[in-house]
């Protein structure tokens, strides 16, 4: 039995969870199982990824329902040994060439499922329940993929007989979200609220390092309580990392980067001159602040509606 | 440039459009996934035109949006401006579309075979693949949940239209004849509109045929650019209806004045 007064290093509590990127970072261990936030190229913790890249982290599973850039930044590192997703794109902007090249190599592993089959296994995991039942992925070969492992498999209801599909528990290490705003004790919000699925990962995970655009007052949360994403007791690091998205997008503050993108897929094409190109504007500078000045960043993706750059 | 369709004073991607959206019945409810331009502009058309009450939920974010232009991203901010709500993806969005509120879902993929069965996962074998591609996405969830299916494709060649898809990302009628009645599912691929034709599939056999041909292409035409074998038509098959100048108009001018529609087009 527990004592009450037994001390614990259980941190969840603490009033202030405010630590650097570096140092917040620094508390990922190699192999860890991480719950990547985002859509696509949307609402990315950009920041948390390039720090996770320069302090040379391994091994890591990324669990990313739809993802882009920041899998494909991992995969370029080397950081990450296995992708746990739904998919993996850069969009209209093409293929996620070091992501593909990566599996193709066999040198990620990729675990593949579909967007709601891994929402239905984060909320077992969340719920701790055994599973949780969805129709998603009858009859498609993403159910072949786990016949082994039973992580999601194809029962019959017995009182129906309807078929459904079974989503086992989805354990996950650390989530990384970023949000609008945050107070030091980890209570967070997404304006005007959240959209994507970053909440199955918070509460699926038991540890959370929050990024956030502003670091706000408690009062500012008591003041609108019904705009409250996150409770502070779901989350563990706070981090200030303004414009921590870019060059995916942070509805409404701003619109992904095209240009970004744009230069990324274009020096993808040639394996050395993406080294170079990767290792100057991604991976060397030496804080957030520098990545985004030396990237044009900040300045450029602070419009919203903004991505009207077509053929 | 996209191509000019021969004698209809428009080109293939807006061509393509207006067929989507006459295939879209009024009480059409669709939302859109990433890279869908092509449906995009054809339920704003449809909206524009024949179906007014049509529901979008634009990126399966925003629904009712009204953009002022369709923007690069299908699945990013640009497209949901104007939206009456935003919604939350799995408690607002992934309970309409497993509740089967919302009725319509188009895809496209690199693969499309005879049964409307979809790949986007991988070309070749699965654990050594010639191409790793982006992954189904939601795909496979929302092809068996939704009844009303509409796919497309804008590179109709042998490659693309497959005998059997190398991964069955997305489910369309299986095996054919009742196979997808037979595992609960409601419904099934509609249409499928390419740069060559439009597709409709048999009733009974549930394989693909050629509903009606773009101007200027022949039967042989699309057989020769199919994977899998055509039924050779008794009678002249139909011509894609011309679109008419209001339907252009409101497509170059006032929904996708920025030609995002031809970011399909490589």
């Amino acid at each position: 039995m527990i004592s009450p007064l037994q001390p614990s290093l259980d941190t969840t509590n603490s009033a202030n969870k405010v630590l650097s990127l570096s140092d917040a970072v620094a508390g990922i261990p190699d192999g860890a199982v991480i719950g990547l936030g985002g859509l696509s190229m949307n609402s990315a913790p950009m920041a948390v990824v390039r720090e996770i890249i320069r302090q040379g982290k391994k091994d890591l599973t990324m669990v990313a329902l739809v993802a882009g850039l920041p899998i494909d930044w991992l995969a370029a590192a080397g950081s990450i040994s296995r992708v746990v997703t739904g998919l993996v794109s850069l969009e209209g902007f093409g293929l996620a060439q070091h992501f593909r090249r990566g599996v193709e190599g066999r040198k990620i592993i990729i675990e593949e499922y579909s967007e709601h089959l891994l929402i239905c296994r984060l909320q077992a995991q969340a719920h701790g329940l055994p599973f949780v039942p969805t129709r998603a992925g009858l009859g498609t070969d993403v159910l072949r993929l786990h016949k082994d492992t039973g992580t999601v498999r194809e029962e019959v209801d017995p009182a129906t007989g309807e078929h459904y599909v079974a989503c086992t528990r989805l354990p996950i290490d650390i989530a990384l979200v970023h949000c609008h705003e945050a107070d030091q004790a980890g209570n967070a919000r997404v304006n005007p609220k959240l959209i994507w699925m970053d909440n199955e990962l918070v509460n699926a995970a038991p540890h959370t390092i929050i990024s956030t655009e502003a670091i706000v007052e408690t009062d500012a949360f008591r003041a609108e309580p019904w705009r409250t994403t996150y409770p502070r007791f779901m989350t563990n690091t706070v981090v200030h990392a303004p414009f921590g998205a870019l060059p995916t997008s942070m509805f409404p503050s701003y619109s992904h980067n095209s240009t970004f993108y744009e230069r990324y897929v274009a020096a993808s094409g040639d394996s050395k001159s993406f080294q170079t190109f990767f290792e100057r504007y991604v991976v060397a500078p030496a804080s957030w602040e520098e990545f985004l000045e030396l990237n044009d960043l900040a300045k450029a993706g602070t419009a919203m509606g903004s991505g009207h750059k077509n053929k | 440039m996209t191509a000019s369709v021969p004698g209809y004073d428009c080109t293939i991607d807006e061509l393509m459009v207006v067929a989507f959206s006459r295939a879209l019945l009024p009480d059409t409810r669709a939302f859109n996934g990433a890279v869908s331009f092509i449906p995009a502009c054809a339920f704003m058309l449809a909206r524009a035109t024949h179906a007014p009450n049509l529901v979008w939920s634009a990126g399966s974010i925003g629904i009712d949006a009204a953009p002022k232009a369709i923007p690069e991203s299908t699945l990013s901010d640009g497209i949901w401006q104007g939206a009456t709500m935003l919604a939350n993806s799995p408690f607002d969005f992934w309970a309409h579309a497993q509740g089967a509120r919302y009725n319509t879902f188009s895809f496209r993929g690199a693969q499309i075979d005879r049964h409307g069965n979809v790949n986007n996962t991988v070309i070749g074998e699965y654990d050594a693949p010639k191409v790793r591609l982006a992954g189904g996405g939601g795909m496979a969830d929302l092809s068996v949940m939704i009844p009303r299916i509409m796919l497309w494709s804008t590179t109709h060649t042998p490659r693309t239209f497959v005998r059997q898809v190398d991964f069955r990302s997305g489910f369309g009628y299986g095996d054919g004849g009742n196979d997808r009645e037979s595992r609960g599912m409601r419904g099934g691929p509609v249409v499928c509109i390419t740069n060559l034709c439009v597709f409709g599939f048999d009733q009974n056999t549930k394989h693909m045929k050629i509903d009606s041909l773009h101007p200027g292409v022949s039967f042989e035409d699309v057989s020769t650019a199919t994977g899998f074998e055509l039924t050779t038509p008794s009678a002249p098959l139909p011509v894609t209806p011309r679109p008419t100048s209001t339907e252009l108009q409101l497509l170059r001018d006032v929904i996708d004045p920025h030609g995002a529609r031809r970011r399909e087009f490589s």
